[in-house]
């Protein structure tokens, strides 16, 4: 077993580590603050390359197998999670129904300028009342002559105050759950469509997370983003895995810079006349956050491994998200212990990273409904 | 006896003080008996400058070529391994100034002789010679030793110190290297003085800061004062900015910004952690507070318990006793 | 234009570096990243090429870890890159480095050559000037500006006072200081270039070069032993009235530790 990154996937490290800390993380702070999305930042780091990274290169992409995608989101989480979710989205989740079912048209228009980050795009499924549970979409899309009417409303959509390029799960059908999903595209600008309220969130400040309406939305029958009618949940059941897989990276990222915090502070604050890093008890702290950290690690690295091997990957990438994500959140609540008072003031970054790591729990899929598929698999029908 | 030669130089009309240093350790040596010290002068030499080696140095060599007059790497290290090889000098010893560092490597390889760079110590009598320079800025200090002569030294400034000069007057002569301009592929074609631009904090070698203890922002003229004289960039703390006395470009902290300079000289600071995560690399730490229990006397070499308004002044007197001006 | 950039892969400015027991030999933290004066040569021997049409190469002497510095280079747009990779030349002072780069350097095309002013592990700043003289060729140190134009070059070099300006006939080595530019964010399509690259290796013997001549065995200056700075923990409180503590101070400052 080679539990090794090859020499080239250390060398890419390295360097979006570095252009990391470079561009994004002397802004983190004030993206988190003003909570506006950084425009500048974005065109800067747009303009590297790295938003196309999952697609070919022919296209303009990097033909990024998912361990090398995974080192990619776990470096720019690590740097802010405000503007991580903006880029991943972006790179992930927004464009690669766009990738996988657009004409040629749609991608010159959608797909293409999104890599270039000259367009915002987003996948929006969540509802006012369906996150987990799917099939109680009321999204609605109805087929009329050549194209299909859309209405309904998203919620919690990344994004979404500034998205150029949407994709939308919508029912053709609520009868029929999860058999009646599909992905469709909308643009901004096509009549009907509007972002709605912008959310106020506790963490991963900056990235515009809201409403989108869909009011009586018309969009020509190519929109429909699939080679079937009804196939959508299947489509979003194959990009599961690596959505899971790539939540657990994001943990990763946020729980190495809130640990890095830790070391330097342990490392330095003097009580009764010692590093704080001398005394047991903040040792336990380290030897057990470093541990779990390790682990997380590997799980979420061997996910992506077997996705990359095309090997059966559901249980492993669940484990991976719920585990690595649990792991940091116990990472961000013993920083804020190891930094005392300190860590309860809004210029430091502990405070930061402890309301950041938070939106973990709901990114692919919550805690519960994953152990409760889990065990579901694990145990099987009774 | 063991020849050292020892090239001095000149900053404008002074003799330059790490070059009086090595003068008075040439001196040294030679009262010891092993060694001969010799002082070795390129381009042009002002009379003052002239006077001052003459009362340091049994003889001076003066190279003459006109080529000198400007720096140039190639034809100072053209003149220099010319009259060292006809000195048949063992030793090269010069302080480890800007042009020195510049020229003296290429002086190695025409003499094919080692070279130790940037030296802060010397163990002129053991056998071998060790010499001591720092590497890994500062952090590891190694011992080096060359197995061959002739050998080249260039010295750190402030590591050796002055000594008394001669009763005497030494021997003068002048020495033409044969270097025609045509020789050289280098050439100055402009000089210009300018103030150097105030370097940022997270370069500057050496920082004075400023904390609350200052009492307003018309007190940091003393801040001032102090770091002017010694070529060093201001600082503050994060309650200063706050209070809108200095800017934000000055705070030094976890907030601000990060600082390793060689000095750090901090008044009116209390050491608040998040001030300390910002300069605790510092190499030598100077603290000045009124209060005897301020943490940053935790993270302090050296602490001066008492009032900054009568201390910072009274450095600044005796630093520009010290340093002549 | 033909343009050499020599760098150097050093260990990270945060790794840990200890001396073994007998102060023999350092432990160093196995964190690398290119030498940040190296980072400025390569990146203004990229601006020229960009300017006047050309081609960079890098060359490394080092272990094969150092290739990551290569990689890096190509990432940021250098056309070819090599490594001086041979046992018999790791450990060498500065003379048997610049020798065995000056051997490598004397096989190639280059109208300049640029380097770091000074690496910031052994902190010796000797190898370019000595590359320079090896070759035959004039250098200017420490530049913070660098204009082409017509076989010839004039640097900026900042000195004490102000600054000079020199011309120089070319080939000619620059050794590259802080403030000549700010080196640039690495696109991704040179970061897959880079990652693709096959950096050939170099040895002694392709160089016809022996262990007499090169590394450990063929430096001129050689390592006794290391050690530690002393370092007092405690804080040193200095007496007295305040004039008296001032001059106190001073005299620490300037006669002890030295720092001004």
């Amino acid at each position: 077993m080679d539990f090794a990154l090859t020499e080239e996937q250390g060398f890419f490290k390295k360097i979006v580590a570095d252009t990391v800390d470079r561009l994004v993380v002397p802004k983190a702070r004030e993206i988190d603050e003003k909570d506006e999305f950084p425009w500048e930042l974005w065109r800067e780091f747009a303009g590297l390359g790295y938003l196309g990274l999952r697609y070919p290169e022919e296209i303009g992409g990097m033909n990024a197998d998912p361990v090398t995608a995974m080192i990619f989101y776990e470096q720019i989480a690590r740097g802010s999670v405000g503007f991580a979710q903006s880029v991943i989205m972006n790179a992930l989740m927004g464009t690669n129904f766009i990738y996988r079912f657009g004409t040629e048209e749609i991608k010159k228009r959608c797909l293409y300028p999104a890599m270039r980050g000259e367009k915002i795009s987003t996948m929006c499924f969540t509802e006012d009342q369906s996150g987990s549970d799917l099939a109680a979409t009321r999204t609605r899309a109805v087929k009329e002559g050549k194209e299909w009417v859309i209405n309904g409303t998203k919620m919690w959509i990344t994004n979404g105050a500034i998205a150029d390029v949407t994709t939308v799960l919508a029912t053709t059908d609520p009868s029929q759950g999860v058999k009646g999903l599909n992905f469709f595209l909308i643009e901004k600008g096509t009549p009907g469509f509007a972002p709605g309220q912008v959310l106020d969130k506790l963490g991963c400040r900056g990235t515009g997370t809201g409403e989108l309406v869909f009011d009586n939305v018309r969009i020509p029958e190519e929109n429909l983003l699939g080679t079937e009618v009804n196939k959508g949940a299947e489509y979003l059941a194959e990009i599961l895995d690596e959505v899971r897989a790539m939540t657990g990276a994001m943990a990763l990222g946020i729980a190495q810079a809130a640990y890095d915090e830790g070391l330097e502070y342990a490392r330095k604050r003097l009580a009764f006349g010692k590093t704080i890093g001398s005394y047991q008890l903040i040792r336990a702290k380290f030897a057990d956050m470093a541990t779990e950290m390790e682990a997380s690690r590997l799980l979420v690295y061997y996910s992506a491994w077997r996705i990359k091997e095309k090997l059966p990957c559901r249980k492993e990438a669940a484990m991976a998200k719920m585990f690595a994500t649990e792991t940091c959140l116990k990472v961000v609540d013993e920083v804020t212990r190891i930094w005392g008072a300190n860590a309860f003031a809004r210029e430091y970054n502990p405070q930061r990273h402890f309301r950041d790591a938070r939106f973990l729990l709901y990114g692919g899929g919550t805690h519960e409904i994953i152990k409760d598929f889990l065990g579901r698999m694990i145990i099987g029908k009774s | 006896m063991d020849k050292v030669l020892i090239l001095v130089e000149a900053k404008g009309d002074e003799l330059r003080k790490v070059s009086l240093e090595l003068l008075s350790e040439g001196l040294r040596l030679a009262e010891g008996g092993r060694f001969s010290s010799e002082a070795l002068f390129l381009g042009k030499l002002p009379g003052k400058v002239k006077e001052k080696i003459l009362h340091y140095t049994e003889k001076l060599v003066h190279v003459t070529d006109p080529v000198l007059e400007n720096y140039t790497a190639e034809g100072h290290a053209l003149a220099l391994a010319g009259y060292a090889r006809k000195s048949g000098a063992k030793m090269i010893l010069s302080g480890a100034t800007q042009s020195a560092r510049d020229f003296l490597p290429r002086v190695a390889v025409l003499l094919q002789a080692g070279i130790a760079s940037d030296v802060t110590g010397a163990n002129w009598l053991e056998n071998p010679m060790t010499f001591i320079r720092p590497m890994y800025g500062g952090r590891v200090l190694s011992e080096v030793t060359f197995p061959a002569y002739p050998a080249i030294v260039t010295v750190r400034p402030n590591h050796f110190g002055l000594g008394a000069p001669l009763a005497t007057k030494g021997e003068f002569t002048e020495f033409q290297a044969g270097i025609i301009s045509e020789q050289l592929k280098t050439s100055v074609i402009q000089k210009e003085e300018t103030a150097r631009d105030k370097v940022d904090l997270t370069e500057a070698d050496r920082i004075v800061a400023g904390g609350r203890g200052l009492k307003a922002a018309e007190n940091f003229k003393i801040i001032e004062d102090l770091a002017e004289l010694i070529g060093a960039t201001v600082g503050a703390t994060r309650s200063v900015v706050d209070a809108k006395w200095r800017d934000q470009a000055d705070q030094i902290g976890k907030s601000g910004k990060t600082v390793s300079p060689n000095l750090y000289i901090g008044a009116g600071i209390s050491g608040a952690i998040h001030h300390i995560m910002g300069m605790d690399t510092s190499k030598v730490v100077l603290a000045i507070n009124s209060d005897p229990n301020a943490i940053i006397f935790k993270y302090a070499n050296y602490g001066i318990v008492g009032d900054l308004f009568e201390t910072l002044p009274a450095m600044t007197e005796e630093l520009k006793k010290r340093l002549g001006k | 234009m033909n343009i050499i950039v020599l760098i150097k892969q050093i260990p990270d400015s945060e790794a840990l570096v200890t001396i073994s027991e007998d102060g023999a030999m350092l432990n160093i933290e196995q964190k690398f990243a290119m030498n940040l004066f190296d980072e400025y040569a390569l990146e203004e021997a990229l601006r020229i090429k960009e300017k006047h049409r050309g081609k960079v190469k890098a060359i490394t002497l080092g272990s094969g870890k150092a290739v990551e510095a290569l990689r890096t280079g190509i990432a940021m747009g250098a056309d070819e890159a090599m490594l001086l990779e041979d046992e018999v030349f790791l450990d060498g002072d500065g003379y048997a480095t610049a020798f065995v780069l000056s051997k490598a350097i004397a096989k190639e095309p280059f109208d300049i050559i640029l380097c770091g002013r000074q690496a910031i592990d052994d902190d010796r700043g000797e190898v370019g000037q000595m590359v320079a003289q090896l070759l035959g060729l004039p250098h200017v140190g420490s530049i913070v500006k660098l204009d082409i134009a017509d076989g010839a070059a004039v640097a900026e070099v900042a000195v004490e006072s102000g600054k000079e300006v020199v011309k120089v006939q070319l080939p000619a080595v620059f050794t590259a200081q802080k403030g000549l530019n700010e080196p640039r964010v690495p696109l991704i399509v040179g970061v897959m270039k880079a990652m693709k690259a096959q950096i050939p290796r170099v040895t002694a013997a392709d160089l016809g070069l022996t262990a007499v001549q090169t590394g450990k065995q063929g430096s001129k200056v050689k390592v006794v032993k290391y050690s530690l700075p002393k370092k007092t923990s405690a804080v040193q409180f200095l007496s007295g009235e305040p004039r008296e503590a001032a001059i106190e101070a001073v005299r620490i400052l300037m006669d002890v530790e030295r720092v001004i």
